[in-house]
């Protein structure tokens, strides 16, 4: 375990350096001057442009001047916004739990139906209801997700009335910013109307986090399907049978628990597929997450934000990657080995 | 009788033979095909093909139903929208802008792809290590974030988007053509090429590139699926196609406003963007499915 961590660790170590570097040298591609690109102060003055020219040792080479951009990260500061002025950290503190929020629930969503449903696929594979499964799995996964939010919308929203289109929560409640993320800070809260917060919460995450959940759900149904296929042909399978233990004794004790490690595994790669879905979705439902911000911020050319957005959620991408596989080691010894990560 | 053939001389078919044989037999996967092929006519022939023009606007005709609603017109077959433009034609003329260009941008990154992958195959140490780590880090990071970033940088516009998905699918062709050129390379008739003298560019050529021109394909039919969502996705944020251009996702964008008075300039585009990522899909499964198969045989 300890050879295993040391190698994540680098490789965590390689991943950060790798970005940072991609998000310098945005900077010099964006268009504008560089040192204003990487503070975002557009109103500086010539005596502050100075100033900032020296911080971030722009007459320098191109190496010191990066260990000063690296430096400044380190210590939190991603410059301002352009559009609004106010420092980038503050503003992705703010919108960083929403969309944790939001994918947390989705992944969820998609994990309890996907896995089930792959299951059932692959017991009863070849027959017509693993097919039907697997149709409905394709036609999931090809759905464009900004299509199916606005038929949700419309059908859900607008013909039947059902839950609500837009937003986190209704603006009737005060929910004071703890932690950011909603259903926690509502609990935290000494509200009288604490349940009906609650509730009025839950319907507002319903819709968008069952448009994102569907892609990977039906990721998921293959990857459960192929995994259970492939223990259900196992050695160890025929010979619990042939010990004359019942089909739900064996599905249950043996064949799932070796069939979900191999899922762990692949839960990492589908949150970076899981988290481009939800930029899109909450542009569609207004939710004040990161990914609305920076798509926003791509329209008023706010190439700060852009940056340091990237970064930001790279970084958050490739931190739920390790620990995802951290997670897969701890539960099966066999991934410790030399083989990964070479 | 005369014997047409004296010698009984036994075909052995090529392995990409044998893959289209079992291909043949899957008539969920011919469907597929056959949608595909047609999709790809109509990229090229839409100019011909379509009954008005894309982009000029008919006042007398706004926001007509499709013909077979009561108040439908049949010469515009799908309705028009806000402008009077048929949706009929626009819907055509998108499919050479986003199914065409989806088409285009994977053939590109394919060849790119390729090329990078198989010469870092052949390179060790630290170099390919380095080039190892990097691939992973470009690939943890989605495909339309990085999209977004490279037009961000560009600037809006059809032609910067095509080059944003391109650069963002050369990775993962390189990643897989790597890993396939590796394990080829490991094989015995790999070495006996080489005991005969065989270069190794001549072994790529002649040796390697023939067996694993299945696995890119079946990458590149996911590549190609994944390119017409982000297209039309850019296309709908606004930052891909721009206004009067027929792009399936910014047609959907366009009939946002007027989704409760005519759902159809909505439903349509988006009905046109599944079927073309359904029947990519379709035809990538059944060569995975042939290559499984011919695995087993």
């Amino acid at each position: 375990m300890l050879t295993f961590t040391l190698r994540r660790f680098s490789l965590f170590i390689f991943t950060m350096l790798v970005l940072t570097l991609l998000s310098f040298s945005l900077s010099f591609l964006f268009p504008g001057d560089t040192v204003i690109n990487h503070s975002g102060q557009i109103h500086a003055t010539p005596t502050e442009l100075v100033e900032l020219n020296k911080v971030y040792k722009m007459d320098e080479n191109i190496f010191s001047q990066y260990n000063a951009y690296l430096s400044h990260i380190l210590q939190g500061d991603l410059g301002q916004s352009m559009a609004s002025q106010s420092p980038i950290s503050d503003e992705i503190i703010e919108l960083l739990p929403a969309t944790i929020e939001l994918s947390l629930v989705a992944l969820l969503i998609a994990m309890l139906i996907g896995i089930p449903l792959g299951f059932i696929a692959a017991i009863r594979h070849n027959k017509t209801s693993d097919n039907a499964i697997l149709s409905f799995a394709m036609i999931g996964y090809s759905i464009p997700v900004f299509w199916l939010g606005l038929l949700a919308i419309h059908t859900f929203s607008i013909n039947l009335g059902w839950l609500p289109s837009a937003g986190k929560i209704s603006l009737l409640f005060e929910i004071d910013f703890v932690t950011g993320i909603q259903f926690i800070d509502i609990l935290l809260s000494d509200s009288p109307y604490k349940w009906q917060a609650f509730s009025n919460a839950s319907a507002h995450i319903i819709l968008p986090a069952c448009v994102i959940a569907l892609a990977p759900a039906t990721i998921f149904i293959r990857l459960s399907r192929a995994a259970m296929i492939e223990v259900l042909a196992a050695p160890y399978i025929r010979a619990a049978r042939a010990k004359g233990l019942s089909f739900n004794q064996i599905i249950f004790r043996h064949a799932i628990r070796n069939a979900l490690i191999k899922i762990i595994r692949h839960v990492g790669l589908q949150f970076a597929n899981l988290v481009t879905i939800a930029m899109v979705t909450e542009v569609i439902f207004s939710w004040p997450g990161i990914g609305r911000w920076l798509i926003e911020s791509i329209y008023q050319r706010d190439y700060t934000a852009i940056q340091s957005g990237l970064l930001v959620l790279s970084c958050f991408i490739f931190l739920v990657h390790i620990l995802t596989d951290f997670i897969y080691a701890a539960l099966n010894p066999l991934a410790r080995g030399n083989n990964h990560g070479s | 009788m005369a014997r047409e053939k004296t010698y009984l001389e036994e075909v052995f078919p090529s392995p990409f033979m044998q893959l289209w044989g079992i291909f043949r037999k899957t008539p969920v996967a011919m469907a597929g095909f056959c949608c595909f092929i047609f999709l790809i006519l109509l990229a090229i022939f839409a100019p011909i093909l379509s009954p008005y023009s894309p982009v000029d606007s008919n006042l007398e005709m706004i926001l007509l139903p499709p013909a077979w609603h009561p108040d439908g017109n049949v010469s515009y077959l799908l309705g028009t929208d806000e402008l009077g433009r048929d949706m009929l034609s626009r819907l055509m003329y998108g499919t050479s802008l986003t199914f065409g260009l989806s088409f285009i941008v994977v053939f590109f990154s394919l060849v790119i792809g390729v090329v990078i992958g198989s010469l870092s195959a052949l390179t060790k140490g630290i170099k390919s290590s380095f080039l190892n780590h990097f691939l992973d880090v470009v690939l943890s990071i989605p495909s339309l974030l990085l999209a977004i970033i490279i037009v961000a940088i560009l600037g809006p516009g059809i032609s910067n988007t095509v080059w944003a998905v391109a650069i963002v699918f050369i990775p993962q062709f390189i990643h897989i053509t790597r890993y396939a050129v590796k394990e080829e390379f490991r094989k015995d008739y790999v070495l006996a090429s080489r005991l005969d003298g065989a270069s190794n560019f001549r072994i790529l050529y002649y040796s390697v590139f023939p067996n694993i021109i299945e696995r890119l394909m079946s990458q590149a039919t996911l590549a190609q699926s994944a390119a017409i969502l982000d297209i039309a996705t850019l296309g709908f944020l606004g930052l891909g196609a721009q206004i009067p251009l027929p792009e399936w996702g910014a047609i959907l964008a366009n009939g946002l406003e007027r989704f409760y008075i005519a759902p159809w300039t909505v439903y349509l585009p988006g009905l046109a963007i599944l079927f073309a990522v359904v029947a990519t899909n379709l035809v990538g499964e059944g060569i995975r499915h042939a290559l499984k198969l011919r695995k087993e045989n």
